[in-house]
Formats: C-alpha cells, sequence, structure tokens
C-alpha cells in the first residue's frame, strides 16, 4: 500500500489502530461487560435478549453503551479524516502511480467505459469517504482503513492467504478457472493464484478505483491475475465457467434481491461438482445479545445498511434453493470475538 | 464527514446521519471526541520524541542541552507555527459540529 505523507500521520493511525483494539477488545471490555448485562436483564425478565429493536433500547439507556458508541464511531471518524487527508497530499503522484500501472502486466485490468453504477452501491460502507468508487483514490483509502480494520494482523495479506487456503477444493481436485466475487483490492485473487498457480483467476468488482489497485498490487508481487469491471449479480461470464467461485464479506453490502440475483449468478457459471466458497458474517441467531447490538449500530452507524437483512435472512437455505450442497463450519474466534464471522462451503450439484 | 448520506438506496436499515448524537447532548460528544484526538496527537508527540532522541543517541550529534538552548529561526518558526494550527484544527475541529440547536442521532 502507499505510503502515508508524514510520520505524524502513521503516528496518528497508529493510535487509531490501538484506540481500536483498546475499545472493542478487552482493555476497556465493554463487549463482555454489556452482554452480561443485557444477559442478566433476560434473566430477569424471563427470557433471553433476541430482539434487536429492544436490545437497543437497553444499551441506550446506559450511559456505558451511549459512550461505547460515541468512542466506536469517533475512531473511525479520525482513521478516514487521517488517511485521506494524507492521501490528498499526495494525490497527483497517487493518480500517476495508478496511471503507470494501469497498462503494465502481469494480469490485466478491463474496465467498462460505459459502466453503470447502479443506485443500491450508493453508500459509504465504513465511512469511507466517497464510499467504494467516487473517489479515484478509493482503492488506496480502502487499504489503508482495512490495515486499521485488522488491527495490523493482514499487512501481508496473512488474514487472505488463510482463509483461502482453507477454501476446500471442488471433490474432483481440476481447478482450472476461478472467479473472485466482488474482489476489491485483490487480496483472496492473488491469493488463489498462488495457491493454484496454472489456473485462471479473475476478479470481479464494480469499482473501477478498487480495480486499478488491485491490479497494480498483483502486477507488483508479479501474479498474472484479471481484474474486470463487471456487476456479481450480472457477470457476463458463460453457464458452468468456473470450478470456484468466490466471495470474501460482500453479502452483507447488498440489498436482500441482490443477495438473491448474485447466489443465482454464482450457481450459473459455477460447474457442476465446482465449489462456491463463501466468507461472511454469522447469522443473527448464532449471536449474543451483545452481537446483535453491535449489528443494530453498525447497521445504522457504521455504514452497513444492508447488513441487518443479511445476518437476518437464512443464507444456507438461499445455496440451496439455487443449487448448492452446503457444507457450513464456524471460521473460530478472530478480531472483535467469535461469533462474528461463518462460512459457507457450497458444492454446486 | 458530510458527504455521508442518509439515504439507503434500496431497502436496509436507515443510516444514521453525519452527526449523530450519543451522550446527552452534543457538547458531551465533542468533548469525548477531542479528548480522543487529543490523546492521538500526544502519541504522535511521544513517537516522534521517542524516534529523535533514538537517532540523536545513535549518532552521537547532539548534547541534550542543545534542546533546551534552541531558538527557532523565521522559516522554522513559521513551520511550527503551521504544525501548532494543525495540531489545534485536529483537537477543536469537532466544535464546529456542534450544532446551535440540541439534535438527537
Amino acid at each position: 500500500m502507499p505510503q502515508l505523507a508524514r510520520r505524524t500521520d502513521a503516528a496518528y493511525l497508529d493510535f487509531v489502530e490501538g484506540f481500536r483494539a483498546y475499545i472493542l477488545g478487552n482493555g476497556a471490555n465493554f463487549e463482555q461487560r454489556l452482554n452480561d448485562a443485557l444477559v442478566a436483564e433476560g434473566e430477569a425478565r424471563g427470557a433471553a435478549l433476541v430482539d434487536p429493536g429492544e436490545i437497543s433500547e437497553l444499551v441506550r439507556a446506559w450511559p456505558l453503551g451511549r459512550l461505547r458508541d460515541r468512542l466506536a464511531r469517533t475512531q473511525q471518524e479520525m482513521k478516514w479524516h487521517a488517511i485521506r487527508r494524507s492521501f490528498d497530499e499526495q494525490r497527483a503522484g497517487l493518480r500517476a502511480e495508478l496511471e503507470r500501472w494501469d497498462t503494465s502486466g502481469p494480469g490485466r485490468l478491463l474496465l467498462d467505459p460505459d459502466f453503470v453504477y447502479p443506485p443500491y452501491l450508493n453508500v459509504h460502507f465504513h465511512l469511507q469517504p466517497g464510499g467504494y468508487y467516487k473517489d479515484e483514490l478509493s482503492g488506496f483509502l480502502y487499504h489503508y482503513g482495512t490495515k486499521v480494520f485488522f488491527r495490523g494482523d493482514n499487512d501481508r495479506d496473512e488474514l487472505h492467504e488463510k482463509l483461502v487456503g482453507l477454501v476446500p477444493g471442488p471433490a474432483d481436485g481440476r481447478v482450472g478457472r476461478v472467479l473472485d466475487l466482488a474482489c476489491s483490492i485483490g487480496q483472496s485473487s492473488t491469493a488463489f493464484k498462488r495457491r493454484y498457480p496454472e489456473a485462471e483467476v479473475c476478479g470481479i468488482d464494480y469499482s473501477a478505483p478498487m480495480l486499478r489497485v488491485a491490479h497494480r498490487r498483483a502486477a507488483m508481487l508479479g501474479d498474472d491475475v484479471t481484474f474486470a469491471q463487471r456487476l456479481i449479480e450480472r457477470t457476463g461470464f458463460p453457464d458452468a465457467h468456473f470450478d470456484l467461485t468466490f466471495a470474501f464479506i460482500v453479502f452483507h453490502e447488498l440489498p436482500l434481491r441482490i443477495i438473491h440475483e448474485t447466489v443465482r449468478e454464482a450457481a450459473r457459471v459455477t460447474r457442476k461438482g465446482g465449489m462456491f466458497a463463501v466468507y461472511d458474517f454469522a447469522g443473527s441467531r448464532e449471536m449474543s445479545p451483545f452481537q446483535r447490538y453491535h449489528r443494530w449500530f453498525d447497521a445504522r452507524h457504521n455504514g452497513e445498511p444492508y447488513s441487518q437483512d443479511f445476518c437476518d435472512c437464512d443464507f444456507a437455505r438461499i445455496l440451496r434453493d439455487n443449487g448448492f450442497e452446503v457444507a457450513a463450519a464456524p471460521v473460530g474466534k478472530r478480531s472483535g470475538g467469535a461469533g462474528y464471522m461463518a462460512n459457507w462451503f457450497a458444492t454446486r450439484v | 464527514m458530510s458527504e455521508i448520506s442518509t439515504q439507503t438506496p434500496e431497502g436496509g436499515t436507515p443510516i444514521a446521519g453525519p452527526d449523530p448524537v450519543y451522550l446527552e447532548n452534543p457538547v458531551l460528544d465533542a468533548t469525548v471526541r477531542m479528548l480522543v484526538e487529543l490523546s492521538a496527537q500526544v502519541w504522535i508527540e511521544r513517537e516522534r520524541r521517542l524516534a529523535l532522541e533514538a537517532v540523536l543517541e545513535q549518532r552521537g550529534l547532539l548534547p541534550r542541552e542543545a534542546i533546551e538552548s534552541f531558538r527557532p529561526d523565521e522559516a522554522q518558526l513559521a513551520h511550527i507555527k503551521a504544525e501548532r494550527g494543525r495540531f489545534i484544527e485536529d483537537v477543536f475541529k469537532e466544535l464546529r459540529r456542534i450544532p446551535v440547536r440540541d439534535t438527537q442521532g
């Protein structure tokens, strides 16, 4: 990722990273303390609390809950404030850097000059300034933003490498083509290329700024991956074209209608016996009371307007209804605590 | 964060506006933001001083009393004042976000 303009910016974001870990982790211990209180409240009422509206009324009535919300929002705003200011200072140079790599290989960048962004994408996900596509530097902003989000644990794409490594390939072992849906800056795409060096790997996304950074990053790493600007619900690829189709934390950022359309499209382009692997938020039914609150808060105050609908839907059933057999298992504990993430490994039948 | 829209394009959950109020009033919210911002600025200074002291020590360049007796020239002074302005803006920009009338997020 590009360097920040100043050492001061790096120190500022270093603080935000540490502060984020403190308020969301065991430092301030908000999650455990508020969850304990919610569990106790449920016991007092004779039934565990499950309704997000009821839970949110409680949490927001408690000073500790309101302060936690204030701090959670503040660290996110501080992160973007510092990243955008630092990249704004280097805007001309970063623009030139992207232009320099657009036509360099290995790999290809295929942007669609007639691409129309559907209205449902007009969201400032995670409060990122300009959202995912309105700023020419959205890809760089996103990359540095996720560095802070993952608290330094993904600086060398360790998380993507690990999750891609956990995906079971098709039972027949044949992997000639891989599709990375909503690939953003292509960290999973390149991980797949390394796992299957002989395969054609294609990452698609709607965001041209993300794809330009994805291509630059892959080319710099020497990975031959194609990045193309396409909608994941209408990819334009032939039927049964891919042996392995992948989606990393995208479904919670889609309206329900597009979730259904995307699964239908994944079923169309994945060959019989092929694998459709999905990592995303866990369903509401598996969440603790505080995790339900966090989802309620995140949807409204962290630019995740569609996430509640995804967590409330029966995603495994949507997969089955579209011709997949689903094996699911918890991913295990990660930042934010157990229960936030899940995976669906679905075989096309 | 003025670009953040309250619109939700298709279904989903209504998004909070650019300046939701979490605490009893906007002044308290701004006070907390300023406190966190100030902590960031303090850390920046401490990190830089640690780096600087390490470099100076490594190179054997500067006795400690030289820092105490340092007087900036005009250009250095202008730079320091610009940095001071940036520092004040970072910490106190929250004051601009307090509305004249109380609002709820």
